[in-house]
């Protein structure tokens, strides 16, 4: 038992590769426990930075800062009475939230978080993520189609229309992405999540700056329908509060309706792992051309840990300006004690072997955490589309971009090829 | 159509300034929530909120010469003031003093009718009650003036 842990420790491939079952499945059960971690810190965080967006506070009295705001609502959601309205499908209505989680939460089946940190790698990784999170609609459809209830019903239309109307789209600029895997000299691709990165590490540069601005576009391309896909603001439609109540979850209540809650953010968390992998270099650090070098590498590799140092720093900070009155003082206690933590994760981090081992992790988690900021940032400053500006957008303006950046991409990809054919042809 | 507007629609430069708005709320300086219970707002000097009668600091007695100007001046009519003359100091003393906050707008036209200053609108504005019993202040009440409430467990 020992001797597999250390075996694996040294390993260079990912437990499904190793064909180690014992890994896989920790490797699951920590990424389902991660996951749900970053789920709970998501609700804070959107909580938060909405509000500062708005010039309000947001949570500020249970814990310091609201800290521990998402734990309250979740115990409230746990005990609340949870209602099954009479006239529904209760099979359909019963299975519906547990099919939305479950295909949010095996699309990280394939999220390479590292060269070694995946549960495996898959020859056809894109697709199956692909796959796996558009079965999720399946699940909105149910649970509106179940209700037997006017609004959730519009609800799941809604959202069918829109993820068949954005998935095109994306599929396009995922195969441009796809496209630029293959130039090698072998000549041929790769659909593998961990085969996508390391092709942009033998090619030196990101994806997003490959050809520019080629792939930039298809990523922008990527990044406006991962935002439609996943139903988030500016195009919540399926959700809109001001027209549909609560869309498709309106009659769900309690453990049923945190269960969808869950299952939206773990998508968001799954297209942006898409949008890293395929377009920013997934767990490669940033500048590893212009930086280069063990020196470099030994600062880059520091980075983690000091940025956990960071944050025990502004734990600590908030803790000396908390108000100094007594009924202020157990938050006080509270956030240095949250700092002490963060900085002894830090601390851990700053290890050596630690470090190396953690790096790739902490690199692709900074980046999926740019890509939340930016669903939240969004949220905070655009209006909801209307819902045919919501089709112009995608079939007007998205798909024909897609077509056009994929066939540019691959004249590009193969101008050497196309200029021999023509010059041979000439002869 | 254009060329600028054409390049502003393609560069979404209307979006971006709007994310560039909501990125600079975020910053301290913008905020402007107080913590109430905790945070005590601050009220501009010139405040008008509950009504205080000044006594005498020396001997406690009353400032108050029952002349009525404050009844008078007041549109609401919501302050009655009765007072008998003393035969022995030949000085009206006050024998009843109501004020009636139900009814008050804080117009202050009473405490700028006051000829010895005696009646002030004080700067506590937490005036909230449960029943409209209490909100007829004697004059034991008005000179005890007003008692701000202390948040604590």
């Amino acid at each position: 038992m020992l001797d597999a842990i250390k075996t694996y420790l040294h390993s260079t491939v990912t437990p499904g590769e190793a064909g180690s079952q014992l890994w896989a499945t920790v490797y699951i059960i920590v990424i389902v426990l991660g996951v749900s971690i970053a789920v709970i810190a998501m609700n804070w965080l959107e909580r938060k930075i909405l509000a500062h967006m708005q010039i309000r506070l947001g949570p500020m009295r249970v814990g310091p800062h609201g800290l521990l705001q998402p734990f309250a609502d979740a115990l409230k959601l746990l005990i609340k009475e949870d209602i099954i309205p009479r006239n529904a499908d209760k099979l359909v209505f019963w299975s519906a939230p547990v099919v939305v989680t479950m295909t949010a939460f095996t699309t990280f089946l394939v999220v390479p978080f590292g060269r070694t940190h995946a549960v495996t790698d898959m020859n056809i990784g894109v697709l199956f993520m692909l796959g796996i999170s558009s079965l999720g609609v399946l699940g909105i459809i149910m649970a509106g189609w179940s209700s037997n209830s006017h609004y959730p019903l519009m609800g799941s239309l809604r959202s069918s229309a829109q993820m068949v109307s954005y998935e095109v789209a994306m599929g396009l600029a995922i195969v441009c992405a796809v496209l630029m895997t293959s130039l090698n000299p072998t000549g041929t691709g790769t659909l593998s999540m961990i085969g996508i990165v390391e092709a942009q590490n033998a090619q030196g540069t990101w994806f997003i700056f490959k050809f520019f601005p080629l792939g930039f576009l298809a990523f922008v391309v990527f990044a406006i329908a991962m935002v439609a896909e996943t139903n988030r603001a500016p195009f919540d439609l399926p959700e809109a509060e001001s027209e549909l109540v609560a869309g498709f979850h309106t009659e769900y209540s309690g453990f049923r309706w945190s269960l969808f809650f869950l299952a939206e953010y773990s998508a968001m968390l799954a297209v942006s792992s898409i949008a890293v992998t395929l377009w920013l270099g997934g767990w490669l650090r940033p500048f590893a051309n212009t930086l280069s070098g063990p020196a470099w590498d030994m600062a880059f590799s520091l980075i983690p840990g000091l940025s956990f140092l960071a944050m025990a720093a502004g734990c600590f900070l908030g803790t000396v300006r908390m108000p100094k009155i007594i009924q202020m003082r157990a938050q006080a206690i509270g956030l240095g004690v949250f700092g002490a933590l963060l900085a002894l994760v830090g601390l851990v981090l700053l290890a050596p072997g630690v470090r190396e081992r953690v790096e790739d992790i902490f690199w692709f988690v900074a980046k999926v955490a740019c890509f939340m900021y930016l669903y939240i940032w969004y949220r905070g400053t655009f209006p909801r589309y209307r819902f045919d500006q919501l089709m112009k957008v995608g079939w007007k303006v998205l798909l024909p971009i897609g077509l056009g950046v994929l066939i540019l991409t691959a004249l590009v990809g193969m101008r050497q090829e196309l200029l021999a054919a023509v010059i041979g042809g000439g002869r | 159509m254009s060329l600028t507007p054409f390049l502003r629609r393609v560069l979404m430069v209307d979006l971006v300034k709007g994310l560039s708005v909501t990125f600079h709320n975020q910053s301290e300086k913008q905020r402007v929530t107080e913590q109430y219970p905790l945070e005590r707002p601050v009220v501009y000097e010139r405040y008008r909120g509950q009504p205080r009668l000044k006594v005498n600091p020396e001997t406690g007695e009353p400032l108050c010469i029952v002349c009525n100007l404050c009844a008078l001046a007041c549109p609401e009519q919501l302050i009655v003031v009765k007072g008998e003359r003393n035969p022995a100091t030949k000085r009206k003393e006050v024998v009843s003093w109501t004020y009636d906050l139900s009814r008050c707008m804080f117009c202050g036209l009473c405490a700028e009718a006051c000829s010895t200053d005696a009646l002030e609108l004080t700067q506590d504005y937490e005036m909230a009650l449960y029943s409209r019993d209490g909100m007829v202040l004697d004059q034991a009440a008005l000179e005890h003036g007003p008692e701000p409430v202390r948040y604590a467990k």
